[in-house]
């Protein structure tokens, strides 16, 4: 049989053991970076740190007293772990990108690192935390009894030792193994491989404890089958028709929130991860693991219930029950179990807390009064003096509870307690992770009020077996205020207490948290940090810009780094900071990049809000305000703007230039036509000058000619010089059309009178032709705008051309009128050989001529040119077109005056 | 591992595999959820005994042991963040 003395020995040089493997697991993770420490199973085993005591003992105990309810304290931590991909990946990426240290500085860093927000949460931390701490205590001090209250040693030691004195004997050596453990040093990223090492390796012994004497209960209860079957032949059956109410809901929600929100499983979950990977591995690993440590709660709660006394507590089960079959061996793994899950779940808790009460509580206040003084005492020792004195603190806090509760006997619904005050955190978690608008107002209002409710409904009536006030209160409510009785709120009567509590407390939080967010503005740091939070995966690793900025030098920067992280990490930070800016360390210029990961390096260690509030004070520039973030923001548009100006400008050049350049062609052409021009001139003129000449040469030779002669050379040099004289009138005619020189008033004239005009000039060319006139349609008389005189020009000028180049054996001459869409259109065509493809574009050309057609070209080739100026000049135009007969059909369009 | 180079073909069935897996571990979460809670948890838990154990217990192991599989099964399939970040 075992003995008190034995089992707290063996308790001692287990916890000695713990301690060499957490020093030896530091060191081997600092020498190592890839050591077996770092690996996703033992990442699994220290969250099963969720397995403590309760699940050890008081899962049993509850399983033998409210049948499968202990499972949903399992069941919903696997839904979120299922759903690892959603929230817990989110959370660690967020938490490794900001150097997030524990949920109270992940809410404060989301709410604009309010220092408010993570004292209120730190505060509620601690306090909601103290029933679950006096849980572990409570195990730890019934274990010991109950090997003692069955040893035939008698006491032992223990002799004359109540309930009370071995817990605050047990309190006062965790909080001793704590400091010992946890707070050796300061981490710059509160990470703490060697405590890590020492909860896996518990969550090792206690699964193989639990898997041990579960076994060995199913073997001698002689299986599954015997043991439910004599279980309900006693009377103790599975009440499985009122196990899924609303309790069963509560406590799995309280569960999916405690394994989010409570402190160390933020801690080993989120701040002890060092891979991200290491979730996928979890996601189903820890599951896991909780379904090896359930399996064998119910024959163990079972098989205990058949064969123990009735007056057997049942939370110790595992342990009574080798006892009593003899196992001494067994038992003493059982308490080693039982021991195991107790203390790893106070070190580890007392660790978060501390950190959250050194970071957000005291931290602040030493920042506040030091005011900056150079006194030269290294931050870091005395955030571990902080730290010694909150495991302290929150032990005792712990251990008062158990004082106050000592008369309740079953350790599961302590803990669900714990897990009501701890989910007030859980929607303004969420919040922070999916939800842009929530607002530092409205997630603090939530969370204080549902902290109150809390307080009220679920941590004061636990205090209602020791004291007669709290007695008659939860009887009659506040100055007989029936509808404020604790757990009967505004006439909510009749329900479970928990899911009373729960149900309060969770949806006025979530009421406020919404409505007030709805209403709050946010401010602008709250802003950026909401944006920083939801966006977390589209930004990807891209750190938020640092708001702060001002002209803060190396020196104080470099003062506050080595107060906080010590001499070797802050020279380290500055010499590679140095080194990527290229400069010596002593020339660092800090810039707002360099501010903020020395922001997101201290937030590491002493939290999001107070390495804001230090950094604050150095960089002179304190934080910018809203004026001149929208300064900045100004700023950013203007220099987007002038960018923006700056490329049109570009283009309007390019387009310019490229105009030029069009220009440029265009005088080039137009330098060689003027060429062209030219000689075209000189040609057409030396032609009659040439004929003029001679003939005039042999008039002046005198003698040789008679008369008749004469008279037909005198005829030839008239006709000469009329062509001259003729084609000078066309080209200056046609140059002062171009350069616009020629101009007459456009007023309105008819233009079918002007028509008419021209055909009847044309009459006697076209009857010398024996040319055929056939009409189209006429239109009726049509008022255009232009010169009378100058149209009819435009008309003879068509006409004739039609008829001097067509050789048709029967020529026609098709001349249509009408008004179509608004324009006057006259359309004159032929049947003579037609413009050859080649030359229609060359036509309205100076000079230009058709070359088939026939012999008589007279013409300088200028008549389409000036026809085409002088529409132009009224606003119309004139263009060859496909016609009616084979020929040319030349189009007149000019617009209708109305 | 597959590399992350750029919006390349492989690069997007990857990606439309991503988001499918994703869709499959909501819907294993929400329906995980759903199979807990009443009404639908009502549906196993009936007055029998298997092998001497009540048909809810078997029920709750069984949706346990399933969905543990199916998370290891969906998380072994979906790919690795191309940007996880590690912090040691």
């Amino acid at each position: 049989m075992l003995s008190a003395d034995f089992v707290i020995a063996t308790a001692v040089v287990y916890v000695g053991l713990l301690f060499v493997l957490a020093y030896f697991g530091d060191r081997r993770a600092r020498e190592q970076k890839s050591s077996f420490l770092h690996s996703p199973a033992v990442y699994t085993l220290s969250i099963s740190v969720y397995c403590t005591s309760w699940t050890f003992y008081g899962a049993v105990g509850n399983a033998a007293r409210s049948g499968l309810e202990f499972l949903t304290i399992y069941l919903g931590p696997t839904i979120v772990f299922v759903g690892w991909y959603f929230v817990l990946r989110r959370l660690v990426r967020i938490s490794h990108l900001q150097r997030i240290t524990s949920v109270a500085d992940l809410l404060s860093s989301r709410f604009g690192k309010s220092s408010r927000l993570a004292v209120l949460v730190t505060c509620i931390a601690v306090i909601g935390i103290a029933p679950y701490i006096a849980l572990q205590l409570k195990a730890v001090t019934s274990s010991i009894q109950a090997v003692a209250g069955a040893s035939e040693f008698g006491q032992g030691s223990l002799a004359g030792i109540d309930d009370v004195g071995l817990a605050l004997g047990v309190a006062a050596a965790m909080a001793l193994f704590t400091i010992l453990f946890g707070t050796r040093h300061v981490d710059a990223k509160e990470q703490h491989h060697g405590v890590v090492a020492a909860i896996a390796f518990e969550a090792v012994v206690k699964l193989a404890a639990l898997l041990a004497v579960g076994i060995f209960v199913v073997f001698i209860g002689g299986g599954f089958e015997a043991i439910f079957s004599n279980a309900a032949e006693r009377g103790f059956r599975l009440d499985t028709e009122n196990t899924f109410n609303d309790r069963w809901v509560t406590t799995l929600v309280l569960s999916i929130a405690a394994i989010v929100c409570l402190p160390r499983q933020f801690q080993v979950t989120v701040v002890e991860n060092s891979n991200e990977n290491h979730l996928r591995v979890a996601g189903w690993a820890f599951p896991a693991y909780m379904m090896l440590m359930s399996i064998f709660i119910l024959p163990i709660a079972l098989y205990g219930l058949t064969t123990m006394p009735a007056g057997a507590n049942p939370d110790m089960f595992a342990l009574t029950l080798p006892m009593a079959a003899g196992q001494s061996g067994l038992a003493l793994l059982a308490f080693i179990g039982g021991f195991s899950s107790a203390t790893s779940m106070i070190i580890l808790e007392s660790i978060a807390l501390s950190i959250m009460v050194s970071n957000h509580i005291v931290m602040p206040i030493v920042l506040r009064f030091t005011s900056g003084g150079r006194d030269g005492q290294g931050v870091s020792h005395l955030l571990l003096v902080a730290r010694r004195f909150s495991i302290v603190l929150i032990l005792s806090l712990g251990f008062f509870y158990f004082f106050f509760t000592r008369d309740s006997d079953a350790l599961a619904p302590i803990g669900l307690i714990s897990f009501t005050a701890i989910a007030q955190f859980f929607p303004a978690v969420l919040a922070a992770l999916f939800w842009r608008d929530a607002s530092l107002k409205a997630a603090t209002a939530a969370i204080a009020t549902g902290f109150v409710i809390w307080v009220w409904s679920s941590f004061l009536p636990s205090f209602a077996s020791v004291s007669p006030q709290v007695a008659q209160l939860m009887q009659q409510g506040p100055w007989g205020i029936s509808w404020l009785r604790p757990e009967a709120l505004f006439g909510l009567d009749g329900f479970d207490p928990l899911t009373h509590a729960v149900l309060w407390s969770l949806s006025i939080n979530i009421l406020i948290l919404v409505v007030g967010s709805l209403l709050a503005t946010q401010s602008t740091l709250e802003r950026i940090q909401a944006n920083v939070f939801v966006d977390v995966f589209r930004r990807g690793n891209i750190a938020p810009r640092n708001v702060m900025r001002g002209a803060a030098t190396a020196n104080d920067l470099y003062f506050v780094a080595e107060r906080v992280l010590g001499e070797r990490r802050a020279a380290a930070l500055f010499e590679t900071a140095a080194r990527e800016a290229g400069v010596m360390p002593a020339a660092l210029d800090p810039s707002p990049e360099f501010i903020g990961r020395l922001e997101r390096e201290l937030a590491g260690s002493i939290g999001a809000a107070s390495a804001h509030v230090m950094l604050s004070k150095v960089v002179s520039g304190v934080e910018v305000s809203l004026e001149e973030v929208m300064q900045m923001a100004d700023e950013t548009q203007q220099v987007i703007e002038y960018s923006q100006q700056l490329e049109k400008t570009s283009a309007e050049l390019r387009s310019t230039a490229r105009q030029l350049e069009d220009a440029n062609a265009q005088l080039r052409v137009l330098d060689t036509q003027k060429d062209d021009f030219l000689s075209q001139v000189s040609h057409e003129v030396r032609t009659p000058m040439t004929s003029i000449r001679s003939f005039s040469e042999i008039l002046l030779d005198q003698g040789a000619l008679d008369d008749q002669q004469r008279q037909r050379f005198v005829s030839t040099i008239h006709q000469e010089s009329l062509r001259l004289t003729r084609l000078l009138d066309e080209i200056l005619d046609l140059s002062a059309l171009e350069r616009g020189e020629r101009t007459w008033e456009n007023v309105p004239i008819d233009a079918e009178a002007a028509l008419e005009r021209a055909l009847t000039v044309c009459g006697a060319l076209l009857s010398q032709r024996g040319m055929r006139v056939e009409f189209g349609g006429r239109a009726r008389p049509t008022m255009v705008e232009g010169d009378s005189d100058r149209l009819c020009q435009v008309f003879i000028n068509v006409i004739s051309n039609a008829v001097k180049y067509n050789d048709a054996e029967h020529p026609l001459l098709h001349v249509t009128s009408a008004v179509r869409a608004g324009s006057y259109v006259v359309e004159i065509a032929d049947n003579g050989p037609g413009i050859a493809k080649a030359e229609r574009k060359l036509i309205f050309e100076k000079f230009s001529r058709g070359q088939r057609g026939a012999a008589d070209q007279s013409g300088a080739g200028l008549g389409l040119a000036i026809s085409r100026q002088i529409v132009a000049r009224m606003n119309g135009s004139l263009d060859l077109m496909a016609g009616p007969l084979p020929g040319a059909c030349f189009r007149v369009r000019l617009a209708v005056l109305r | 591992m597959p590399t992350w180079l750029g919006p390349c073909g492989a690069c997007w069935v990857i990606m439309a595999e991503r988001r499918k897996l994703e869709a499959a571990m909501l819907v294993l979460t929400a329906l995980g959820t759903l199979l807990l809670v009443p009404p639908l948890v009502y549906i196993f838990s009936q007055p029998l005994t298997h092998f001497g154990v009540p048909q809810v217990v078997v029920y709750l192991f069984a949706w346990w042991a399933i969905i543990i599989a199916a998370t290891a099964a969906l998380t072994h399939w979906m790919p690795r963040d191309p940007d996880g970040v590690e912090r040691d």
